[in-house]
C-alpha cells in the first residue's frame, strides 16, 4: 500500500505550493484591508515632521496610520491626475499654484467647517478658493543677513536699496517661489500702497527693482549656493529667504532671520482632500489635526513655519502682531510666465 | 586583362563592428534630436517658422546668441593659449613626469563640475586668491570679487575644459618626429619660421580636435553659467533649460536648442575647413 505521507505526485505538488502562495501572498492584503490607514502625498522634505510628530499624533487620536509619499507639488499633481479614476491617495499637500491647477482638472474637492471643523479658526486669506484646499504651517519669508557684517540687522526691506549694499545682496530669481516677494515689495515701496494691493501694480515692481541692480551680486536658482555666499560673508543679505532654510542654520553660520518692519511673507504651503479618495472620514481627520493649534504648536520647533491657526502661537522670534502677507498665487500663476521674460531683460548684467 | 576591381568597403565585415555604436547613437541621439528638430518646426497649423522668426525679432536674444558665443569663444581661446604649450611639454618630458603630468589634467576630469564650481567660488571671491593676489603684487588698489562677472566665468569654465585642448594637441604633437625641426634649422630656419612652416602645420589637426571639443562643450554649458555668473547673464542653454524646465514651452526649448546646435556645428565646421586651408597652404 502506498504511503500517502511520502507519495508525491507533480499535481499534489503544484496545488500545494499554488495554496502556499495564495496564503502568504493574501495575508498582507487581508491585514491591509483591516487596517486604517491613509496615503498622504506632499513635499520629500516634509517627511522627517509627517512621519514623526504628524504620524504618532494621528495614529494616537484616531488609532490609524499614515503612509506618506515625498516628493514634489507637480509629481503628486500628476499622481492625481493619472489615478483620477481609482484615487489612491487621500490628502495632498501641494503648493497653491499647483492647488489651483488640481482644481482646475476636478481632482479636490471643497473642505467645509462641519467636516473640518478648524477652518473656522484659520487667519484670513488661507482658505482658498471656497475652500478647495487650506493653508497649514507656511514657511515665512524675510530677511537673512549675515551677523559679522551686518551687526544691526536689517530691519526693513526699503533697506535694501541703500547704496552701502553695493554687490552685496543677493536676490531669488523670480523662477524661485521665493524671489516674487521681492518684485511685490519694490511695488509697494514704488507706489506706496499696500501690499496686498500693490502686488497687483507689478509694473511699479519692475521700475523699482531694477534700481537694485548695483547692489546685486548675484541672482541665484540655486538657494543652497546663495546661503554658502551668506556664510561666507561674500554676500551680506539675501532678501526674500525662507525661515525654514536660515534658522536651522543660524546656530552653525553667522547668520540670522530678519522680519522686517514691512512685514513677513508666508509661503504657499497647502492642504486638500483629493476627490473620491479612500478613508474620507480619516483624511478630513487628518486635515483638520494639521490646521489644529494644538499640532501647529508642537511642530513649530520642526518646521520653523508661520501657523494658519489664530490660536496657536507665532513662531519664535516673531513678534505676536507682526504683520503677514498673502500673495494671491492665482493672479501669479497668470502672469508669472511673462514677469519671468521681463525679469531677464530688465535685471541682465 | 582587367586589374580587379577594389572590394567596396561596405561587404568588409569589419564595419560591422560599428553596428553597437550607430544603433546607439541612432536610438540615444539621432533620434530625440529629430524630435527636438520636429518640435520647432511644428506649430498648431502644421508646419511653420513662426518660431525661428520670433526669437530672431527680439533684439534681447541676440544679445543670448551673442552671449554664447562671445563666451565660447574666449573659453576657447584661453584654453589654446594655456593649452598648446602644455600639449607639448607633455609630448617632451620624461617618462615619469608625463605620467605625472597626464594624472594631473585627467584627474580632474573625476570631479564633478558643480564641485568645481563652487571651488571656483571661492578662488574668484573678493577676499579668494587672484583678488589678494592681484593687490598684493600692486596691480590692484583693493580687493575686487572676479565672482559673478564674465571674466570669472572664463576662466572657470578654460580650467574645466583645459584637458579637452590639451590631450588632442598632445597625441598629435607626440607623432611628430623631433628630428623635422633640427634639420629645418641645420638648413638655416629662424625659430619663429620653423614653429610657423613646420610644427604650427603638424599640429594642426590636434589644435581643430581641441577647439572643436572646447568650443562645442562651452556653447552648451549649463550648469557652470548657473553657478559661477547666475540669472542675470542669460545663454542659450539656461534659456533652453528654463523653456523645457520652467516656461514647460517645449517649441521655444526645441528652438533654442536647435539654435544652438546649428551654432556649434557652423563654427566646428568652419574651423576644420580653415585648418584644411591653412595646412595646405603652409
Amino acid at each position: 500500500m502506498p504511503n500517502d505521507l511520502t507519495t508525491f505526485s507533480r499535481r499534489r505538488l503544484l496545488a500545494g505550493t499554488a495554496a502556499a502562495a495564495a496564503a502568504f501572498g493574501g495575508f498582507p492584503a487581508i491585514v491591509r484591508a483591516q487596517a486604517r490607514e491613509i496615503v498622504v502625498g506632499g513635499a520629500a522634505n516634509f517627511a522627517p515632521w509627517m512621519n514623526g510628530t504628524v504620524a504618532q499624533a494621528f495614529e494616537a487620536k484616531h488609532k490609524a496610520k499614515i503612509v506618506y509619499e515625498g516628493s514634489r507639488s507637480l509629481v503628486n499633481l500628476e499622481k492625481m491626475q493619472k489615478n483620477k479614476d481609482k484615487p489612491y491617495l487621500s490628502v495632498v499637500m501641494m503648493d497653491d499654484p499647483v492647488m489651483i491647477l488640481a482644481v482646475k482638472e476636478g481632482l479636490i474637492e471643497p473642505l467645509t467647517p462641519a467636516t473640518v471643523s478648524n477652518l473656522a479658526k484659520l487667519r484670513p486669506g488661507t482658505v482658498h478658493m471656497d475652500g478647495m484646499w487650506a493653508n497649514y504651517l507656511q514657511p515665512w519669508q524675510g530677511i537673512a543677513y549675515n551677523t559679522k557684517a551686518l551687526a544691526g540687522g536689517f530691519p526693513a526691506w526699503a533697506d535694501m536699496y541703500d547704496p552701502k549694499f553695493k554687490g552685496r545682496l543677493v536676490i531669488p530669481s523670480l523662477q524661485n517661489t521665493e524671489g516674487l516677494a521681492n518684485l511685490v515689495m519694490a511695488a509697494a515701496i514704488e507706489t506706496g500702497k499696500p501690499i496686498e494691493q500693490a502686488q497687483f501694480e507689478i509694473d511699479a515692481g519692475f521700475k523699482k527693482i531694477k534700481t537694485l541692480k548695483p547692489n546685486i551680486l548675484t541672482i541665484c536658482t540655486q538657494i543652497p549656493q546663495a546661503m554658502n555666499l551668506l556664510e561666507q560673508g561674500e554676500a551680506w543679505a539675501i532678501p526674500s529667504l525662507f525661515s525654514s532654510v536660515v534658522i536651522p542654520r543660524e546656530k552653525e553660520a553667522p547668520i540670522k532671520m530678519s522680519a522686517p518692519k514691512e512685514g513677513i511673507f508666508v509661503g504657499p504651503a497647502g492642504v486638500c482632500l483629493v476627490k473620491g479618495g479612500p478613508n474620507k472620514e480619516l483624511a478630513l481627520a487628518l486635515i483638520d489635526m494639521l490646521l489644529s493649534a494644538e499640532l501647529q504648536d508642537k511642530l513649530q520647533p520642526e518646521t520653523f513655519a508661520f501657523p494658519s491657526n489664530t490660536a496657536a502661537k507665532p513662531p519664535v522670534g516673531l513678534a505676536a502682531d507682526v504683520k503677514v502677507h498673502n500673495l494671491d498665487w492665482a493672479f501669479v500663476a497668470k502672469e508669472r510666465g511673462e514677469w519671468v521674460k521681463r525679469w531677464d531683460r530688465d535685471m541682465a548684467m | 586583362m582587367k586589374p580587379a576591381a577594389a572590394p567596396s568597403p561596405w561587404r568588409d565585415p569589419v564595419v560591422l563592428l560599428a553596428v553597437p555604436a550607430l544603433l546607439y547613437l541612432v536610438l540615444l541621439y539621432a533620434l530625440p534630436l529629430l524630435w527636438l528638430l520636429a518640435k520647432s518646426f511644428v506649430g498648431a497649423d502644421g508646419l511653420t517658422l513662426r518660431p525661428y522668426v520670433d526669437f530672431f525679432a527680439d533684439p534681447f536674444n541676440w544679445r543670448v546668441v551673442w552671449n554664447t558665443l562671445g563666451i565660447a569663444l574666449w573659453v576657447t581661446l584661453v584654453c589654446l593659449v594655456i593649452g598648446y604649450p602644455a600639449a607639448f611639454a607633455l609630448a617632451r618630458a620624461g617618462a615619469a613626469l608625463q605620467i605625472a603630468m597626464l594624472v594631473a589634467i585627467i584627474l580632474p576630469l573625476s570631479v564633478g563640475v558643480v564641485v568645481k564650481s563652487f571651488a571656483w567660488q571661492i578662488v574668484l571671491r573678493r577676499d579668494g586668491v587672484i583678488s589678494q593676489f592681484l593687490v598684493g603684487i600692486g596691480l590692484w588698489d583693493e580687493p575686487q570679487r572676479l565672482l559673478f562677472t564674465e571674466t570669472g566665468l572664463v576662466l572657470g569654465a578654460a580650467n574645466i575644459f583645459l584637458p579637452f585642448m590639451i590631450l588632442p594637441i598632445y597625441s598629435v604633437v607626440k607623432l611628430i618626429d623631433p628630428r623635422l625641426l633640427e634639420a629645418g634649422a641645420t638648413l638655416g630656419a629662424a625659430p619663429l619660421y620653423r614653429f610657423v612652416k613646420i610644427m604650427l602645420p603638424l599640429t594642426l589637426p590636434g589644435v581643430v580636435s581641441g577647439i572643436a571639443f572646447v568650443f562645442s562643450m562651452s556653447v552648451s554649458m549649463y550648469v557652470i553659467p548657473s553657478l559661477l555668473i547666475g540669472d542675470r547673464f542669460q545663454t542659450l542653454s539656461t534659456l533652453t533649460g528654463r523653456s523645457f524646465l520652467f516656461m514647460r514651452n517645449e517649441q521655444l526649448g526645441s528652438t533654442t536648442a536647435v539654435i544652438l546646435l546649428a551654432l556649434a556645428i557652423g563654427v566646428v565646421v568652419g574651423s576644420s575647413w580653415l585648418a584644411r586651408r591653412l595646412g595646405s597652404s603652409a
